[in-house]
């Protein structure tokens, strides 16, 4: 099983700084499209070099899951 | 490392919600709500001649009109300052803050306050309704000195 973390940071002014971890490849795309469409618009992004890293069927999986919750 | 994403809220939800919020944000910075819903304002303020008054607009809101009265707005005392919460003809949400014996400044200073912690709590709301939602799990929720709020959550996947 991975384990799938996302750090957020609501600050003073209500702008929200969110750190997703443990998510391979694109898949941590669904996760940040699933967050923006929740919270509003997106004022930045940077992909770390976890994203680079192969990401086996996980992003198929996640994208289920997030549909079937909904 | 995965991502690192910056979001601006954008408030758009229905008046029962922005209530909540603003409920939330009225305890958190000491403020007392005068009167919890007024749907119509017809008493008028002894002293309007000697007061000033300052609107400030929540810049990406909107509030859903069908569950709102017209003229429905909340009503919050900070001291001597009183700040009202209510939908603008456009929808927009609005903080008003008006006082007797205050400046512009010292006005729009608590109007800005209010809108941005009103922002942060209903944002903190949405977020924490959706992860419960989506079975994420709390592992640590922290206030930082700088009145940020810091939410760390973990979810397993097979």
């Amino acid at each position: 099983m991975a384990q799938h973390e996302v750090e957020i940071e609501i600050t003073k002014k209500g702008e929200v700084k969110v750190h997703i971890k443990g998510v391979k490849g694109k898949a941590c795309l669904t996760y940040a499209k699933w967050l923006t469409e929740l919270i509003g618009k997106v004022k930045d992004q940077q992909l770390t070099s976890e994203y680079y890293e192969p990401e086996i069927k996980a992003r198929i999986d996640l994208e289920q899951n997030l549909k079937c919750e909904d | 490392m995965s991502t690192v994403l910056v979001l601006t809220p954008v408030i758009i939800s229905s008046w029962p919600a922005i209530t909540a919020a603003v409920a939330a944000a009225a305890a958190s910075l000491g403020i007392m709500v005068k009167e919890s819903v007024q749907e119509s304002v017809q008493n008028a303020q002894v002293n309007q001649n000697v007061e000033n008054s300052v609107e400030v607009e929540l810049s990406q809101s909107e509030v859903l009109a069908q569950t709102m009265v017209t003229n429905q707005e909340i009503v919050l005392t900070k001291g001597t300052i009183e700040l009202r919460v209510k939908r603008d003809e456009r929808g927009r949400c609005l903080v008003c803050a008006k006082g007797v014996g205050h400046s512009k400044a010292e006005l729009k200073m608590a109007a800005d306050e209010f809108s941005q912690k009103l922002t942060q709590c209903f944002v903190y709301d949405k977020i924490m309704h959706e992860l419960k939602t989506k079975e994420f799990q709390v592992v640590n929720e922290e206030v930082m000195k700088d009145d940020s709020i810091r939410i760390h959550v973990r979810r397993w996947m097979d």
